[in-house]
């Protein structure tokens, strides 16, 4: 089995939840629902303060092709469309808070249901699109749009990342042994919708109960493939160039080699929402790290505030110095405890004052670590020293968008430069000198 | 021996003539009053003219006469010779120099989180938006500093930026590297300024900083000049420098202290021989410092008097002159 | 959460702990066997060397930075390794004066006038080294045959190093008898003249190994350096044994096996791709080939790696990996 070049190899860490079953996330009082919790345009919102609203209700409809829904993951009344901060900007965004009724009563006609795979691929979208279904890898991107790709670039490959790179996380591990039948149908139901014969659920070593658990439960049209434990293995290229032997090119999509990745989590998603009209209002999340102190999988709903999800984990510790929104090589980290959980908020990481580095970091050594490290072929030594600068146009001639944010680099290098926020700096400022060129033409 | 004496001599002379004659071949005449415009030049090459450095720049202005006097680098006396030199009028905008609008220092403004990461203000920006409590404020971290061409913006003590007033000029490189959009130009002249630019509410302001505005309004309602404007985006209130008579009303009575004032003007006084009585001064005085009889010589209250000159001004006989002035 | 504020940084959050100060000592202890073997051969003389070379190498550092108004930076302990260096290339009877200059220069020239570490084109050491070797040519050729527990300098008896008998014997005689006969197992173990770190190839491959063993080092410039010294060697030997000598000799003698493992990988003077660092290990073991059998000096090995160091910026250029996705 192939694989890609570079990556690394950090503590993985999973210990502190791997052997925890999902428990549901009782209902808290509030919620906030971000109006934007995907890739792509703003939703509208369609409700007001005042309006009441029932568990499953579209709160906002997408605006355009790429965009998404949100639904209300319960049922209350809507207190008004606020401003709360997004877990991914750390700015004020728009969102729907909800005072919740206890109830928990479904919107009229969900759940039922059906066969989806009496329906034909288009009708599937349409569902999937107004189920609100978006990557929950973290990424967050409107699922519909993956599934319909344009005439001239059909997929012929379908994974189901099943990998989970991420040090500390395990929600995905869970949802694999625990429901395996859920992530099995949602992937039957992409093939019918692609009209492909054949997938591959993608799994790393170290987890090998659950590599089981999928074998038993696939049936023979899905083969699951085992990947060495490698950082950052569930990267999309990374995975399609592991399983496929297929590079996507730069600046292009996987579309470009045929190929579409889904996370396991959407595909259950997928699932409920064609079989049983469901929308995505909840997701399994690692609540994990020394800092929390009772380390869970949970079940919980989109828009339940940080607050409330650390206190049902046994509260934060003495010197819990970081959260983390995802794992702690690409994820956000959160100053807010009012911080909403979002679609995409695949882990919740607490460090301790210990773990947390604080380094000032020194001259480049070039000593090409990072050079190894790096899964696209990049010069991250050079994009650092350009970035200490600011020298931007320099950096594109070294592939600057090419980069995936992994963090390799960074993890590695032994003067604790921060890399990755050199270059996120410079393709601001990159995209800031395009958007002023395009509004001067 | 000789032979080592001649192949070298060979050499060299070969390499002279191949020199000599590219130097002829290839030369270019530039034209020499370009030197002298590029001598008058700063030389900074800060690119606020908009051409790619001051010989570009020096280039377009001999050679093209439509070419606009871009330099905002240059004093008037240089302007002026450069003209001379040029043989034609350039229209040069007063000299404009750098407003820094934050007072959110490190003893007033709180942070929200502690940041790890680059110290580049661009930089910490991206990480939630920025550490400090208030969006809008002064991040800190120097970028403005960095990337002046003129060593003119430097980092204080309180986590400030000080602009040195002698070495601006004007040029915009630390208003364009702000990334919170705190560094504004105003006249060289300018003597006042509300250094706020937060759109956050007034009870949001009192939980981020000490002294940023909370738009009481007081300044606007008290100015004699009309010169303060509300802006719509919910914003501060901006002075209008090109009004603004610099008599620091405003500055008195903000309850926040965070109307800057550089220096207090100069108050004024009458010279008798030259005062013919019309009484202007008394009657435009907004401060009511000015007293006198009609035909006789009108005296200034100095305990009244704000320095705003608009007396200076409108005297037909410019018999009003600052105190300490001839 | 110290003064009741979380942390945020941009990702990623977690860091390897190895960091520069863990490297510059997994050096110094990969180092310490080749040390360990000069101080036997050679004694006292030569543990002064390398006290009064670390020492001086982190005064200088530390001074040089409060001088020029910089962080002082000596805990990184990569001034350390500099001075450790520079003593294993010194003669072992070097005065302690000459090992004075070779850390300012190797510290102030070599590195600190760069803008500091991570920013110099040159390896230190050497820099250093062949400053000494070109401004006291006497001091820096004066060998002495191993004498273990030696106490003194003046009870040392002199000898010429096996490349230095070599490259004599091949000017004034045209062939290698003149050089006598030397023991392959000597040169292994280290029982020869030489500089004071060089001498035991066992010892620096035992150390070179655990460098690469713990990836601070890759396994190709040593292995490709050495390579290209052997097979070079070797194709002359063939030719014509009589006047070069055999190609296992070659590698064990003289500063190859010091600086295939310990100099040509200095991190911050070496090329940072894979490819690069084979081009660039090519090139320093033929230049030290063609220095040691046709050049004026008898070991080409401090040459050699400083010559390919002015060219490991365009190496760089030249080796760029193919970015994922742009063609194979």
């Amino acid at each position: 089995m192939l694989s890609f070049r570079g990556g690394i190899h950090p503590p993985g860490m999973k210990h502190l939840v791997r052997d925890r079953a999902i428990v549901d996330m009782p209902l808290v009082p509030l919620y906030r629902v971000l109006v934007q919790q995907h890739i792509g345009a703003p939703a509208k919102p369609l409700v007001k303060a005042g309006d009441t609203v029932k568990r499953g209700q579209m709160l906002s409809e997408p605006l355009g092709f790429v965009s998404a829904s949100v639904h209300a993951p319960t049922s209350g009344k809507v207190r008004g469309v606020e401003n709360c901060i997004n877990p991914v900007t750390g700015l004020g965004s728009p969102c729907v808070v909800i005072e919740a009724d206890g109830e928990d009563a479904w919107a009229e006609g969900i759940p039922f249901d059906v066969d989806p795979f009496s329906m034909d691929g288009s009708e599937l979208i349409s569902r999937i699109r107004s189920s609100g279904i978006v990557g929950m890898g973290g990424a967050t991107f409107p699922s519909h749009v993956k599934l319909s790709p344009p005439r001239d670039k059909p997929i012929d490959a379908f994974i189901v990342n099943g990998v989970e790179c991420e040090p500390y996380l395990g929600a995905d591990h869970r949802l694999m042994l625990e429901e395996p039948q859920r992530i099995v149908l949602g992937a039957r139901l992409v093939m019918h919708i692609l009209g492909l014969s054949v997938a591959v659920v993608a799994i790393e070593a170290n987890k090998l109960d659950a590599v089981e658990v999928m074998r038993k439960n696939a049936p023979g049209s899905i083969r699951v493939e085992v990947l060495d434990v490698k950082y950052p293995q569930g990267a999309e290229k990374q995975l399609i160039k592991a399983i496929l032997d297929r590079e996507v090119p730069p600046g292009g999509l996987p579309m470009d080699v045929g190929a579409l990745v889904h996370n396991a989590g959407t595909c259950a998603a997928i699932w409920d929402a064609c079989s049983r009209g469901i929308p995505l209002i909840e997701r399994v999340t690692s609540v994990t790290g020394s800092g929390i102190r009772e380390p869970k999988n949970i079940r919980v709903r989109v828009g339940t505030p940080l607050r409330d999800v650390i206190d049902f984990c046994g509260g934060l510790q003495e010197d819990a110095s970081k959260v983390i929104f995802g794992g702690p090589m690409m994820g956000i980290a959160q100053y807010s405890m009012d911080v909403p959980v979002t679609k995409g908020t695949s882990g919740i990481l607490v460090l301790r004052s210990r773990e947390v580095d604080r380094s000032s970091y020194t001259s480049c050594i070039s000593c090409g670590r990072c050079v190894d490290a790096c899964p696209m072929g990049l010069l991250p030594n050079v994009l650092s020293r350009l970035g200490e600068r600011s020298m931007w146009e320099d950096a594109l001639e070294y592939n600057l968008m090419d980069c995936i944010e992994c963090g390799s680099c960074a993890y590695v290098c032994p003067a604790y430069r921060p890399i990755v926020h050199f270059i996120k700096h410079m393709k601001a400022l990159a995209r800031e000198a395009s958007a002023k060129k395009r509004q001067a033409v | 021996m000789l032979d080592a004496v001649f192949v070298i001599g060979g050499v060299g002379f070969l390499a002279a003539l191949v020199l000599g004659i590219a130097a002829v071949t290839f030369a270019v005449k530039p034209d020499p009053k370009e030197a002298e415009v590029l001598d008058l030049l700063p030389g900074a090459n800060c690119g606020a003219c908009g051409y790619a450095g001051c010989a570009a720049f020096a280039h377009a202005l001999v050679q093209d006469p439509d070419t606009p006097m871009a330099c905002t680098a240059v004093d008037a006396d240089t302007a002026q010779r450069i003209s001379s030199l040029l043989g034609r009028e350039l229209d040069v905008a007063g000299p404009m120099v750098a407003s820094v609008r934050c007072m959110g220092s490190k003893d007033s403004a709180g942070s929200r989180f502690s940041y790890v990461g680059p110290m580049d203000c661009r930089a910490a920006q991206l990480v939630a938006g920025g550490y400090k409590a208030c969006g809008y404020g002064c991040l800190g971290l120097g970028t403005c500093e960095a990337v002046c061409p003129f060593d003119a913006i430097h980092m204080g003590a309180d986590g400030l930026p000080e602009v040195v007033l002698e070495r601006c000029t004007g040029c915009g490189t630390c208003v364009d590297a702000c990334p919170r959009g705190i560094i504004r130009l105003v006249p060289k002249d300018a003597l006042v300024e509300l250094r706020c630019v937060s759109l956050d509410s007034p009870k949001v302001m009192k939980g981020a900083c000490d002294i940023g505005c909370i738009k009481c309004m007081l300044c606007v309602n008290v100015c004699p000049f009309d010169a303060i404007d509300v802006l719509d985006n919910g914003g501060p209130p901006v002075i209008d420098q090109d009004k603004c008579h610099r008599c620091s009303l405003c500055v008195d009575v903000c309850p926040r202290g965070v109307i800057d004032i550089y220096r207090v003007p100069q108050k004024v006084r009458i010279v008798e021989d030259r005062c013919i009585g019309c009484s202007i001064c008394d009657q435009v005085c907004p401060f009511d410092a000015i007293s006198g009889e009609p035909k006789g010589v009108y005296v200034v209250d100095l305990d009244r008097c704000r320095g705003c000159g608009l007396c200076v001004d409108k005297c037909p006989k410019d018999a009003i002159v600052r105190v300490g002035d001839a | 959460m110290s003064d009741g504020l979380v942390v945020v940084s941009s990702s990623p959050h977690i860091h390897s702990p190895e960091d520069i100060g863990w490297i510059m000592r997994q050096v110094i202890y990969a180092l310490v066997p080749g040390a360990a073997v000069g101080v036997y051969f050679f004694g006292l003389p030569a543990f002064n060397v390398i006290w009064i070379s670390v020492v001086s190498c982190i005064g200088v550092e530390a001074l040089l930075q409060w001088l020029m108004g910089r962080a002082i930076t000596v805990k990184d302990g990569s001034a350390a390794l500099t001075g450790l260096l520079l003593a294993m290339n010194l003669p072992p009877t070097s005065p302690w004066w000459l090992v004075v200059i070779g850390a300012l220069v190797a510290i102030g020239l070599g590195k600190q006038v760069y803008g500091g570490l991570g920013n110099n084109p040159f390896n230190p050491a050497l820099t250093a080294r062949v400053f000494l070797l070109i401004s006291f040519p006497v001091q820096m050729t004066s060998w002495i045959v191993p004498r273990p527990f030696l106490l003194r300098s003046a009870d040392a008896v002199t000898g010429a190093t096996p490349l230095g008998a070599i490259k004599t014997a091949v000017f004034m005689h045209g062939n290698l008898a003149a050089a006598g006969k030397i023991s392959l197992m000597d040169l292994f173990m280290g029982n020869v003249g030489g500089s004071l770190g060089e001498i035991s190839a066992i010892a620096l491959i035992l150390g070179g190994t655990y460098l690469i063993y713990k990836k601070i080092i890759s396994w190709h410039i040593p292995v490709i350096y050495i390579g290209t010294v052997f097979v070079m060697t070797g194709i002359f030997w063939l030719i014509n044994p009589g006047v070069y000598a055999n190609p296992v000799l070659h590698i064990f003698s003289g500063g190859l096996m010091l600086g295939a493992f310990f100099m040509a990988t200095d991190l911050v003077t070496s090329p940072v791709t894979v490819f690069g660092k084979v081009i660039f290990a090519i090139g320093c073991g033929v230049i030290t080939v063609v220095i040691r059998l046709w050049g004026g000096y008898p070991e080409g090995v401090s040459f050699s790696i400083l010559i390919m160091n002015a060219f490991v910026p365009l190496i760089n250029r030249g080796t760029r990996p193919v970015v994922f996705g742009a063609g194979r």
